[in-house]
């Protein structure tokens, strides 16, 4: 919570730590799609099939690929595309949700790798409530929130698993979350290989796929995005995510539940002295994490025309990973979540009209999306290069700063520096020594 | 050939935003022990890195024996004959003290095996010469603190050094180690060889220093005979204003019980054995008990087991009137119990939260700072202004100001703000003044000599043995996870406490149990 103070002003907004959150982010993004434009050059030059012409298409479709409107005579052109955008939504919203998942783990200290496995889980309870309150005469809207609830609770309980194992045995969430991942997907293809009446027999070669549940008529209403965004895929399950988003935000940041679960994850044992119950904290950011990640499994296949290949056990959902890059792309803010995943589902969609329109295929996408992961890492890098452009600001402002207050920081740092000095005398003799 | 032996002249070292050394000046004499006194901060540390070659200063000179000298690193030291006995010791657990000692200057025949038999020799035959006893082939985790130091200025005195850094070697040391750790420095002054003594203990430097070098805030202060001043005029030197030295308190009006701990048993976490071993004491309104003891003889882990931060195996404790032996920490807290922790970057505070959060670290489920679970952020940032004046806590931006921005005695003094303001009838202080610097321990004490005379009840442990002396009313010391000996500090000497420290001596049961 650190606020900015408009009647000293002492920090603008823009030099604030959550814009250099945003700056860092965006240096990332940049420099992944630098890298792309680069890999579609370097492709196109070595590929006979593609002109120079062909290049220039290709970069443009990784900046402009949402806005493609398709080829006219040829030429590529760009404008507000409905469906492309739609899409876009329809894709974001389990990358938000995952997004969010890894997010509010982080937040309070613990790598949420598990996501995927999570996910699955969600899936699973929500086809499988789905299709059977949607043959029964259960009514429609009954269904879908039974069905979401399920997923829902299946998630939150997977996630408890490696909170458990963390908070009581002091095992590794990122090792117990590996693990339940792939459980999780022997699972799920279990289930649905035993349970014979929930595979897509009626369409030819679809059994190896869950029947939809457009078929049940147990979908997640359109909330406007059908006239948004007529013919795409978008429905309100990006709304649905959007306000989980804010939600979530709200609870870590202005709740005093937040604030032990953020005291929890940045310092265990100054919570623990002050009376909270760790254990339980650890636990209870797992269940929301897990939660979290499962609503995702939960929108993406309540949307009902989306459809889900049960024999998992082999790979995880790419949306359940996916959910790091887009929490560390939002700094693991619970609204930057949404920008990020948008932006995410923004490549993927680049990506496809790559496919469609180009002699590219989508996995340039994939490159991108790669290299964006990869930076997205250093995105604490690039804060930190911004944060010592400041300090050196700062002296000039502590000059213009009230005389009072001027000795106590520079002994605060005078204190920092020297204890750099010891350390950097401690790494100097044990290399000495080796 | 010059007076002096190391000379740094004009010493400017800058780290980004900030000035550590501004024009010093350090002249080491030839077979003299030289004190180097400055609070947390001074710029003592990067003095002497930069002596060591860690560093390379902006502006001034280093000369050696009068000739210009450039140390680039270590190495550079080592051959110009600096060596230093750092704070934390760096050796290695499982070697043996021979092994430690060569360690990095091994000498070996031509076929590359080590010439241990040589260096044995040589290290018995030193070890002997200045009565530095030590087992050569113990191994380092089974040694005492003291013989570890030992071990570390033998690693000097093999590798020929004539000047000798020592960086607060007392800390860790009972009274008796330290005498004899001052008496092996002045055998190496008669010797010839030159001593950089660096602390910010005062009896220390009266007792052994020729001359004393005083820093403030990264500025040469001066430099002053030993013989022609004293503590006072060293301290104000120090912190740059006079300075109480003594603790002024009244005597102790002992009141009812406030709690009572009995047969208190803790496990350890490093061995089998436990920690605490059936412990019983209480504690009264208005007294200040002090647990005094050698580092790591279980005073963390009665702490721990008393606060709730690990569980007792057995034994029970009372806090007014109230059994709280299997409560959990906060129900303990709120029983009656403030705690000014020992490790304030482990359990004090949340480092990356902001002052203010840190403040309300045990309160912000009180109605007064939320609304069905809303934090109430105008009444939070209300409360933190007041206890921020109150106790003068200083930091760059107010409530607002991450607590890891913040220098240590400001830390400390949010933390005892945040504890003595909840107004607790007892107060757990462990070591409270540690890492501080002259000017924040008297504060620091006259807060809680101000509590104890308001009725409250204080439990202090301590290794400083001035601050064991002065600020207790009554004195329990504990050794190896016992309390071996009651002490009353007006009939006590630091050597007395030393032997019971050290476990040389000890309150017979028969007088325990009539006691």
């Amino acid at each position: 919570m650190p606020r900015i103070e408009p009647e000293s002003g002492k920090i603008k907004w823009y030099k604030s730590d959550g814009a250099k959150s945003v700056y860092a982010s965006l240096i990332s993004i940049l420099i992944g799609l630098a890298v792309g434009t680069l890999v579609i050059i370097i492709v196109g030059l070595l590929k006979s099939n593609i002109s120079p012409k062909g290049i220039w298409d290709g970069v443009r479709l990784v900046f402009l690929g949402v806005f493609s409107t398709g080829r006219t005579d040829g030429q590529l052109t760009f404008g507000f595309n409905p469906v492309n955008m739609g899409n876009m939504l329809f894709r974001a919203t389990p990358l938000i949700m995952t997004g969010l998942s890894v997010a509010v783990a982080f937040k309070t200290g613990l790598f949420n790798i598990g996501a995927a496995g999570q996910y699955l889980m969600g899936t699973m309870g929500t086809l499988s409530v789905g299709l059977w309150l949607g043959w029964s005469s259960c009514p429609s809207w009954l269904a879908w929130i039974c069905a979401f609830l399920t997923g829902i609770v299946l998630g939150a309980l997977w996630g408890a698993i490696p909170g458990l194992f963390k908070a009581f045995l002091n095992i590794n969430e990122v090792i117990t979350c590996i693990m339940t991942n792939w459980i999780a997907a022997n699972l799920v293809t279990w289930w649905f290989d035993v349970h014979e009446e929930f595979k897509n027999a009626a369409e030819g070669g679809k059994v190896g796929y869950i029947i939809p549940l457009k078929n049940v008529d147990v979908v997640t209403p359109k909330l406007g995005m059908d006239i948004l965004f007529p013919d795409s895929q978008a429905n309100g399950g990006f709304w649905i995510a959007c306000l989980i988003a804010v939600l979530m935000w709200v609870i870590m940041t202005k709740t005093t539940f937040g604030f032990e679960l953020r005291a929890c994850g940045l310092n265990r044992h100054a919570a623990k002295y002050a009376g909270i119950n760790d254990k339980r904290n650890i636990v209870l950011s797992m269940v929301i994490a897990g939660a979290l990640a499962s609503a995702g499994g939960c929108l993406y296949f309540l949307s009902g025309n989306t459809e889900f290949y049960w024999s998992t056990y082999m790979s995880l959902p790419a949306d359940g990973f996916n959910g790091i890059p887009v929490a560390l792309l939002a700094s693991n803010h619970p609204i930057g979540v949404i920008f990020a995943g948008m932006f995410m589902s923004t490549l993927n969609i680049a990506g496809l009209q790559l496919k469609y329109l180009t002699a590219y295929n989508e996995y340039i996408a994939n490159i991108i999306i790669a290299t964006i992961v990869y930076l997205s890492a250093f995105a604490m890098f690039f804060k930190m290069l911004l944060n010592t452009k400041r300090k050196k600001a700062k002296e000039v402002q502590i000059a213009v700063t009230t005389e009072e207050a001027k000795p106590e920081i520079e002994s605060a740092e005078t204190d920092e520096a020297a204890a750099e000095a010891e350390d950097a005398v401690d790494d100097e003799e044990e290399g000495g020594q080796q | 050939m010059s007076e002096y032996v190391i000379e740094m002249n004009h010493i400017r070292k800058e780290f980004p935003g900030i000035v550590a050394n501004d024009d010093i000046t350090l002249q080491l004499k030839k077979g003299e022990i030289h004190a180097l006194l400055g609070e947390n901060g001074a710029g003592k540390s990067t003095l002497m890195s930069v002596l060591f070659g860690l560093y390379q200063p902006e502006a001034g000179e280093i000369k050696k024996d009068g000739k210009v000298v450039e140390i680039r690193d270590p190495n550079d030291a080592t051959a110009l004959g600096i060596g230093m006995v750092h704070q934390h010791f760096k050796l290695v657990d499982v070697f043996t003290v021979l092994d430690n000692i060569i360690l990095g200057a091994e000498t070996t025949d031509k076929l590359g095996f080590l010439k241990k038999k040589e260096a044995r020799e040589k290290v018995i035959a030193l070890s002997e010469r200045y009565g530095l006893k030590v087992d050569v082939d113990a191994k380092v985790e089974d040694i005492t603190v003291g013989m570890q130091q030992r071990v570390e200025i033998l690693k000097m005195l093999y590798r020929d050094n004539d000047i000798l850094i020592f960086d607060e070697p007392t800390a860790v040391l009972t009274p008796q180690e330290i005498n004899e750790l001052m008496e092996i420095m002045r055998g190496f002054a008669r010797e010839g060889k030159s001593i950089l003594f660096i602390t910010h203990k005062l009896n220390e430097i009266m007792a052994v220093s020729d001359r004393v070098t005083v820093l403030r805030k990264g500025k040469y202060i001066g430099t002053v005979n030993t013989q022609n001043t004293n503590k006072q005029e060293l301290s104000n030197m120090m912190v740059g204003r006079p300075v109480q030295l003594e603790i002024h308190k009244k005597d102790a009006v002992p009141g009812e019980t406030v709690l009572d701990v009995r047969n208190l048993t803790v496990p350890s976490k490093i061995h089998k054995n436990d920690a605490v071993r059936g412990v019983s004491f209480q504690v009264h309104k208005g007294e200040i008990l002090c647990i005094a003891g050698i580092d790591g003889n279980g005073q963390t882990e009665l702490i721990h087991g008393l606060t709730g931060l690990e569980k007792a195996s057995a034994g029970k404790i009372t806090l007014c009137g109230e059994d709280i032996s299997n409560a959990s920490i906060r129900k303990r807290s709120r029983a009656g119990m403030a705690h000014i922790p020992e490790d304030r970057h482990k359990h004090g505070l949340v480092l990356g939260y902001t002052l203010e959060q840190n403040l309300v670290l045990q309160k912000y489920k009180e109605p007064r700072f939320q609304n069905h679970g809303f934090i109430r952020f105008g009444e939070v940032r209300k409360y933190a202004e007041k206890l921020i004046e109150e106790y003068d806590v200083r930091s760059g931006q107010g409530p607002i100001t991450i607590a890891r921005s913040m220098s240590g005695g400001n830390q400390q003094k949010a933390i005892i703000a945040r504890e003595l303001d909840r107004d607790e009838p007892l107060v757990v202080a462990v070591q409270p003044t540690r890492g501080l610097d002259v000017g924040a321990i008297e504060h620091i004490h006259a807060q809680l000599v101000a509590e104890r005379d308001e009725g409250k009840a204080i439990l202090l442990v301590s290794l400083e043995l001035d601050e064991v002396l002065g600020l207790s009313d009554r004195i329990l010391v504990i050794y190896e996870g016992e309390l071996v000996g009651e002490l009353d500090p007006k009939h006590t000497t630091p050597e007395e406490l030393g032997l019971y420290m050290s476990g040389a001596k000890r309150q017979g049961k028969e007088e325990k149990q009539n006691a």
